[in-house]
C-alpha cells in the first residue's frame, strides 16, 4: 500500500502540503470550463512541485493509471447527460484533483496527517480512531489473508454459493477477532497506565 | 530481601461461573526470575494479568489477596500497582497500538505524567537497552516478530518497573530472537514472572518455577527438580525438556556458564 | 458510491462539508457520551475491520465481484453514532492515503455513506426487527435494511451530482438509483450472512434485542442526527422533485439527443420508474419505490429462511 517515500518534499511543513493540496483542488474545482488553459496551470504547479520536491513521477503516473479507470467510468457515466458538463472537463478535472492527492499521499506519512488534524483542533476520539485504524489495517488484512487462505484449503466444492459463504465467513470471524483485538489493546492501554 | 509478590489464597471465576483460580498461595522475592508453567487453560495468563490490576477492575469476583512490593492489589492502588508491575502480553500487535516504535516506548511514561524531556530521556534509554534505537521512527507492522517483542519490553521498561510479568515471551520467535531476548532478560534486574511453554527457556533462567494446572498450584520449587520429575510433568501436559535428558558437555557448560555470567 | 473529485461543484462541496462536519461532530459526542471508555479502541479496530471487509471479492459473474458496503451492518452491530465514526473514519483515510473518493468530495461521501447509510440502516433494521423477532427476523431485517440504506445513499448522491450540474438528474436518479437497487440486493445478502457467521460464534457480539426503551437522550440524538440527513438529501432532492413531470418529454428527447450512449442498461419492467397506468410522475415514483422495498423486505424474509433453519427455541435456564 502507500508508503510516503524518503524525498525532500517529505520534510516541508505537513500542515503546508495539506492546505496546499486542498487549495489546488478548490482551484481545479472552480475552474471554469470555458478556459482550458487554466488547467493548464494547475498541471504546471504539480510538475513544480513534483520538481521541487524530487517526488518520483513514474510511481506518481502509475498510481494515477491505477486509479484512472474509476474516474473513467464515472466520467463516461456522466457522458450520456448532454444537460451535464462535458466528460473530458470532468475527466481532466478528476485526473489533476486525483494526482494531487497522490502526491500529497507520497510526500506525507500518516502521522503528519495526524498532527495536522491535532493542530485543526479535530476532536481526539476520531483522531485516536484513525490512528488505531491505520495502526491494525495492515494487521486485519493479513489476518484476512490467511483466513481466507485457510478456507479455500478445505473447500472443495467450486460454485458461487460456497465462496459466498466462505467469505461472508471470513468477515464475520475478522470482526469476531476486531472486537476481541479491541479489548486486549485496551487492556494492554491500562496497564501502562492509560486512563480515560 | 523484601517480598516482590505475595499472593494468598488467590481465587478468581469468570462471569459465566467457571473458576480460572482457585487457592493460589504463593511469594516471590525481589530479583528472583521464576517460570510459570502449566498446560494450555492452566490459568496462566489469568494469573499475569491479577497482578496489574487488569482483571479484578473488570470483573470483580475475585477471593484471597495480592500484595505488590507490599501494596495490596485494589481499585485505590491500581495506578501504583501498574507503575511497579509490566506487563508483556502474548501477542505483540496488541501491546504495539501506537504509530511508531518511538511514540509507543514513550506512551508509558506519557500516562505517568512525566515533564518530556524526562520521557525523551526513558524512551532513549529503553531503546538503546533492548537495542532497538535504529528502528525508533519505524511503523510496527514493519518490525519482525523478535522486534516487535522487544519493542514491547523496551515500552514496558521505559516504566521503570521493579516487577516484569511476562505472557508467553519466545512465542513466534526464531532461535535468534530467542536467544536475544534471553540475553536481555538476563541483563534485566527486576523481578520476573515468565508464563511459558518454552520449557529450555526457563531452564535458562529462572532457577525456580511454579507448576499451574486447572488454576491451582500443583508445585512450586527449583525448576531442575519440577521439570526432572517426569511423572510430574506428563501428568499436567508437560514434559521433560530435552535440555535436561540429554546432557552433552560442552551444551552443560554453556547453561552454566551464561547463568553465572552475571 | 466513493465520488471523486471534479465531480461536485464548489456550493455542493460546501454544503455537504458543512451537513458532514455536523453530523460527525454530534456523532462523535454521543459516542463520547455513551460510549464505555473499553470499547473506545473497538471503534478503531471496526474502522480497520471496516476497510478490509470492504476488499473481499464476493463474485457475481464473469470476472466481477460484489463487495460490502458496511453501513447498515456496522450500525447493527455498533449503534448509530459508533456507525457514523467508523465509517467516516474508513472514508477519510480512504481519501487521503488511498485517493478512493476525492479531497473535497470527502464531504458528501461522509454525508452519503457516513450519514444517510447509517442512519437509514440503522432506523431500518431496528423497525424491521420489532416486526420480525429472533434470530430469523435480525437477519431478515439486516438484509433488507443493508438494501434500503444502499439505494437511498445512492439517491442522495444523485442528488448531489445532478445540483452540481455535473449529471442531469432525470439521468443520474434512474443510473444510480437503479444500480444500486441491484448492488443493495448483494449488500443486503453479504450484511445477513455476515450477521450469521458472527452469531454462530458470539452472539453476544450483535446489539441487544430492543426489548428495553433505549435512555430518551439516546434517542433524540438519534432523532437530531436522522433529522440532519434528512435535511440534507431534501436539500438535494427536492430542487428535482417538481421539475420532474418533465420526465417522459425531456427523457424522450435526451434519448433522441445523444443516440447511442443513452439505451438504459436495465431494461426495468416499469420504464422510467413509473408504474404503467399511473398518472402524476410523482405519485408513480413513490409507488415504485414502495413496490421495491415491499418485494425487497419479502425477499429479506425468504432469504432468513435459508439461512437461518429453525427458529430458535427458548432454553431453559441453567444446566
Amino acid at each position: 500500500m502507500t508508503k510516503p517515500a524518503k524525498n525532500p518534499a517529505a520534510r516541508w511543513p505537513a500542515a503546508v502540503k495539506v492546505a496546499g493540496a486542498i487549495g489546488l483542488v478548490l482551484a481545479i474545482t472552480l475552474t471554469p470550463a470555458p478556459r482550458p488553459a487554466w488547467f493548464g496551470v494547475e498541471a504546471a504547479v504539480l510538475c513544480l512541485v513534483l520538481i521541487a520536491g524530487r517526488v518520483s513521477p513514474v510511481v506518481v503516473l502509475r498510481r494515477l493509471a491505477w486509479l484512472s479507470p474509476f474516474v473513467a467510468g464515472a466520467a463516461l457515466a456522466a457522458a450520456w447527460s448532454p444537460h451535464g458538463t462535458d466528460w473530458r472537463i470532468l475527466a481532466l478535472r478528476s485526473g489533476l484533483c486525483l494526482a494531487t492527492v497522490i502526491i500529497l499521499a507520497r510526500t506525507t506519512t500518516f502521522g503528519d496527517l495526524l498532527g495536522v488534524l491535532r493542530q485543526a483542533r479535530v476532536p481526539a476520539l476520531l483522531i485516536t480512531t484513525l490512528a488505531l485504524m491505520h495502526r491494525y489495517l495492515f494487521v486485519l488484512r493479513d489476518e484476512s489473508g490467511r483466513m481466507g487462505r485457510a478456507r479455500s484449503a478445505r473447500t472443495f466444492t467450486r460454485g458461487r454459493r460456497f465462496a459466498w459463504l466462505a467469505a461472508a465467513s471470513v468477515v464475520g470471524q475478522l470482526f469476531v477477532r476486531a472486537s476481541a483485538r479491541a479489548e486486549r489493546i485496551y487492556d494492554a492501554m491500562c496497564a501502562r497506565g492509560w486512563t480515560s | 530481601m523484601s517480598t516482590a509478590i505475595d499472593v494468598r489464597q488467590l481465587g478468581f471465576r469468570y462471569p459465566d461461573g467457571t473458576a480460572a483460580l482457585a487457592d493460589i498461595s504463593f511469594g516471590i522475592e525481589a530479583g528472583e526470575c521464576v517460570g510459570l508453567l502449566g498446560p494450555n487453560g492452566s490459568g496462566k495468563s489469568t494469573l499475569l494479568r491479577h497482578l496489574n490490576g487488569i482483571l479484578p477492575e473488570r470483573l470483580p469476583a475475585r477471593d484471597g489477596s495480592i500484595r505488590i512490593e507490599g501494596k495490596l492489589v485494589s481499585d485505590e492502588n491500581v495506578a501504583t500497582v501498574r507503575r511497579r508491575t509490566g506487563l508483556l502480553f502474548q501477542d505483540p500487535d496488541d501491546q504495539l497500538f501506537c504509530g511508531t516504535v518511538q511514540e509507543d516506548v514513550a506512551f508509558g511514561p506519557r500516562q505517568l505524567g512525566l515533564e518530556p524531556a524526562e520521557c525523551e530521556r526513558r524512551t532513549r534509554e529503553a531503546l538503546e537497552q533492548v537495542g532497538l534505537t535504529h528502528l525508533a521512527q519505524r511503523p510496527p507492522h514493519h518490525l519482525s516478530a523478535g522486534e516487535k517483542r522487544r519493542a514491547c519490553l523496551a515500552g514496558v521498561l521505559a516504566c521503570t518497573p521493579g516487577i516484569l510479568a511476562l505472557d508467553e515471551p519466545t512465542s513466534g520467535l526464531d532461535p535468534r530472537g530467542r536467544r536475544e531476548l534471553m540475553a536481555l532478560l538476563r541483563g534485566i534486574p527486576a523481578t520476573k514472572l515468565i508464563a511459558t511453554h518454552d520449557l529450555e527457556f526457563v531452564v535458562e533462567l529462572c532457577p525456580r518455577s511454579l507448576l499451574l494446572d486447572g488454576g491451582r498450584v500443583i508445585a512450586d520449587g527449583a525448576t531442575e527438580n519440577l521439570l526432572n520429575d517426569e511423572a510430574l510433568m506428563l501428568a499436567h501436559g508437560l514434559e521433560r525438556p530435552h535440555i535436561l535428558q540429554h546432557r552433552h558437555p560442552h551444551v552443560g557448560d554453556l547453561v552454566f556458564d551464561a547463568a553465572t555470567h552475571k | 458510491m466513493h465520488i471523486p473529485d471534479g465531480f461536485l461543484d464548489a456550493k455542493t462541496a460546501l454544503v455537504t462539508t458543512g451537513l458532514a462536519v455536523t453530523g460527525l461532530g454530534f456523532a462523535l459526542r454521543q459516542v463520547r457520551r455513551e460510549l464505555p471508555p473499553r470499547r473506545v479502541p473497538l471503534l478503531g479496530l471496526s474502522a480497520a475491520f471496516l476497510f478490509v471487509a470492504q476488499m473481499v471479492n464476493f463474485p457475481v459473474a464473469g470476472g466481477t465481484s460484489g463487495h460490502l458496503l458496511g453501513g447498515a451492518l456496522v450500525a447493527a452491530l455498533l449503534g448509530p453514532a459508533a456507525a457514523i465514526v467508523v465509517v467516516a473514519t474508513v472514508l477519510i483515510v480512504q481519501c487521503f492515503l488511498f485517493a478512493d473518493g476525492g479531497l473535497l468530495a470527502l464531504g458528501a461521501n461522509v454525508f452519503n455513506m457516513g450519514l444517510v447509510a447509517t442512519l437509514s440502516g440503522y432506523a431500518i433494521y431496528r423497525l424491521a426487527f420489532r416486526l420480525l423477532p429472533g434470530t430469523r427476523g435480525r437477519v431478515a431485517a439486516i438484509a433488507f435494511a443493508g438494501w434500503c440504506s444502499t439505494v437511498l445513499a445512492a439517491i442522495s448522491c444523485a442528488g448531489q451530482l445532478a445540483w452540481s450540474g455535473t449529471v442531469a438528474w432525470h439521468v443520474a436518479l434512474p443510473a444510480m438509483a437503479g444500480v444500486h437497487m441491484l448492488i443493495g440486493l448483494g449488500e443486503g445478502a453479504i450484511s445477513a450472512l455476515v450477521l450469521v457467521a458472527i452469531a454462530r460464534t458470539r452472539p453476544d457480539l450483535l446489539e441487544p434485542a430492543p426489548a428495553d426503551q433505549p435512555p430518551p437522550d439516546r434517542l433524540r440524538g438519534f432523532v437530531l442526527l436522522g433529522l440532519l440527513a434528512s435535511v440534507g438529501v431534501a436539500v438535494f432532492v427536492a430542487p428535482f422533485a417538481c421539475p420532474w413531470p418533465d420526465g417522459l418529454d425531456a427523457v424522450a428527447a435526451h434519448l433522441g439527443f445523444a443516440g447511442q450512449a443513452a439505451a438504459p442498461i436495465l431494461p426495468a419492467p416499469a420504464p422510467d420508474y413509473q408504474m404503467p397506468g399511473l398518472g402524476s410522475p410523482l405519485f408513480a415514483t413513490a409507488a415504485v419505490g414502495v413496490g421495491g422495498m415491499l418485494v425487497v423486505f419479502a425477499l429479506a424474509i425468504l432469504f432468513s429462511r435459508l439461512l437461518v433453519r429453525e427458529p430458535p427455541t427458548p432454553k431453559s435456564p441453567g444446566p
